[in-house]
């Protein structure tokens, strides 16, 4: 969740503003820095091993069988295949499927309302003038480091008065506002753009508003899929929000809901987690997924940023 | 509005003609911004000025708040061993976690940016743990680091007998900066695009000098790398010092916490008062202890930074 969160953040702050450029950064390297020696391989190998053991480990945990579950004697390499755990968790024994009808409603409009609110005040922030304009954006970047802790218990307070404690609407609506980190990239964006392109539009006769959905938010896509990855990746993976608002467990994410699975076992008894790790591959593999089909998006959004960008 | 439908109008002089437009602008930029100023205003200012209020009260959330003034800080500070518990809980965390995750990060980076084959596998293997959300995580490793887990069956084939990890009150940090580590290829991706910008040249004339790999490595690598890692060490500290998930779902409750104190760290401790005691005076006074703790490590780090951090501007 935090990985992909900040990834681009360094590339913005820390290259944009140096004028250097990168040079033969692909060529064939003959000086020994670049050199791989049998040693990097091994030590490569030996790593990427490691660490893709626990994903191995998941996997093996949930194709087990019941039997082994309640024995608990798991193996890291799957033995066993039990398939049809993966349709199981979507019948009557466990409500995932509703978990993850929640986890995907509470994510999209999560998106939805980053993406819509990040793209306006962004432009406006790069684009147009106001008086005051400078100090507003210095609060923008102050609010970045305010813990959220701070605010968590007033938030609470707020959302419980206005009654909606156990609905989806504290999740959703404060993306609607945007936040400092969206509204920053936006601005960033947008201020690389050249700015001939909406005098261009404003003498044609468009309005601001114009400008903004004709002329800008066409070119906004990558930065705005970027936005909607990382809205994604948070929400998917959040777990403080939903423990605080939710107690149903028919509104219940499935970040949250694994662990309710396993914190409400019966005593004594131990919780299904051959099913438990099923749903862990679930809140994993899309985000694998997303990554992998938006890399591009966030790559490209780097390059078109100016900066040096992962190449 | 108007002003807006008058500035179509051409009989108007020139100069209070722009003037219009400029004004038409800034209410543009005030609309345009307004979600941000509204979420700002309902989300961060206000809650965070009610959070000095509550800070300052003892309250339960249902009945009127008492004002005490700085009792909690007071009482916190003076009077609660837990919190120095879960304070120096956090410390440790952040303390093992986030300069292991840094090195590491260095280490594998430094090893992909050689011509090596397969590189997008490699590179996509280490970053998969980063994407894996939290709570799987968490769930992954309370069976990873289980006491006849595979961690302790690797353990076993170099003869150490690992601990209880989780179930054992000083070997749970440990635990939490294990899984932790798993994740460490996030840095590893920001330190690697670093690396491709450093400029080819300085390694060929270093060569020529007759400069090996290590020392290629910390006279020209490391140097440059510098303000990254110092980002990655602000933004790995505000993390770590807000561990939350993790602890929450790895650390054993209820009836197991007597015979274990292990790894509460600050946040959950501050959930616990807020949601699970109703302590909403005592929950605020924590997170802004919570806050200052990181203040005052983010500065320390900013103030050393001058000595360690090079710009390219300065080498030049």
């Amino acid at each position: 969740m935090a990985g992909l969160l900040t990834t681009p953040a360094p590339q913005r702050t820390q290259e944009s503003g140096s004028p250097r450029k990168t040079r033969g950064g692909r060529g064939p390297g003959t000086v020994r820095a670049f050199r791989a020696t049998p040693f990097t391989y091994a030590t490569l190998i030996v790593v990427a091993a490691i660490l893709s053991m626990p994903l191995v480990f998941v996997g093996s945990i949930a194709l087990s069988s019941d039997a082994t579950v309640n024995t608990n004697s798991f193996t890291l390499f799957p033995t066993e295949f039990h398939w049809e755990n993966f349709s199981r968790v979507f019948g009557s024994e466990l409500p995932m499927g509703r978990f993850l009808i929640n986890s995907v409603i509470i994510s999209l409009c999560s998106v939805a309302g980053q993406m819509l609110s990040s793209g306006l005040v962004g432009y406006a922030f790069a684009r147009l003038r106001a008086p005051g304009k400078n100090t507003l954006f210095l609060i923008v970047i102050a609010t970045m480091m305010i813990p959220t802790q701070i605010t968590m218990i007033p938030q609470f307070i707020l959302f419980r008065d206005l009654g909606w404690v156990n609905t989806y609407l504290p999740l959703i609506v404060p993306n609607f506002f945007s936040n400092a980190f969206n509204v920053f990239l936006v601005r960033q964006f947008v201020s690389r753009l050249p700015s001939t392109l909406d005098e261009a539009a404003m003498v044609d006769g468009l309005g601001f508003f114009g400008i903004y959905r004709r002329i800008m938010l066409p070119m906004l896509w990558p930065v705005l899929i970027a936005i909607g990855i990382f809205t994604l990746t948070h929400t998917w993976g959040d777990f403080m929000g939903p423990l605080i608002y939710l107690n149903d467990e028919s509104k219940m994410p499935l970040s949250l809901g694994i662990q309710y699975i396993t914190s409400t076992s019966a005593a004594g008894q131990s919780p299904a987690w051959n099913l438990v790790m099923v749903g862990s591959v679930l809140l994993a593999l899309p985000m694998i997924i997303v990554y992998y089909l938006g890399q591009k998006y966030l790559y490209e959004m780097d390059i078109s940023g100016g900066s040096a960008g992962v190449k | 509005m108007a002003t807006i439908s008058k500035t179509a109008s051409t009989a108007v002089p020139k100069t209070s003609e722009s003037s219009k437009r400029r004004r038409r602008e800034a209410l543009w930029f005030y609309l345009f911004v307004s979600p941000w100023m509204i979420g700002f205003l309902v989300f961060l200012f206000g809650p965070m000025i009610a959070s000095v209020y509550y800070s300052m009260t003892d309250w339960d959330s249902f009945t009127a708040p008492t004002w005490v003034g700085l009792q909690n800080y007071v009482t916190l500070i003076t009077d609660d061993p837990r919190f120095w518990k879960t304070l120096w809980h956090t410390f440790y965390y952040a303390a093992v976690s986030v300069p292991l995750g840094l090195v590491l990060g260095l280490w594998l980076a430094n090893l992909l940016n050689k011509q090596v084959r397969a590189r997008k596998l490699l590179r996509t293997l280490i970053y998969l743990p980063t994407l894996v959300p939290l709570v799987a995580t968490a769930m992954i490793f309370r069976q990873v680091l289980a006491p006849n887990g595979p961690l302790n069956d690797a353990l076993g084939l170099f003869g150490v007998s690992g601990p209880a990890w989780l179930l054992d009150g000083d070997w749970a940090i440990p635990a939490l900066v294990v899984m932790s580590a798993w994740s460490a290829g996030a840095a590893t991706v920001l330190l690697l695009a670093a690396m491709k910008g450093i400029p080819k040249e300085l390694y060929e004339a270093a060569e020529v000098d007759g400069a090996g790999a290590v020392r290629q490595f910390w006279s020209i690598t490391l140097p440059h790398l510098t303000p990254i890692i110092f980002f990655n060490l602000i933004m790995g500290m505000i993390g770590a010092f807000q561990v939350f998930a993790q602890v929450y779902i790895l650390v054993p409750k209820g009836k197991l916490r007597a015979a274990y104190d292990g790894a509460e760290t600050m946040v959950p401790y501050l959930f616990d008062e807020a949601f699970g005691n109703y302590h909403m005076g005592y929950a605020s006074a924590i997170s802004w202890l919570l806050f200052l703790v990181v203040l005052v490590f983010t500065l320390i780090a900013f103030r050393t930074a001058r000595r360690w951090v090079f710009y390219e501007t300065e080498v030049k």
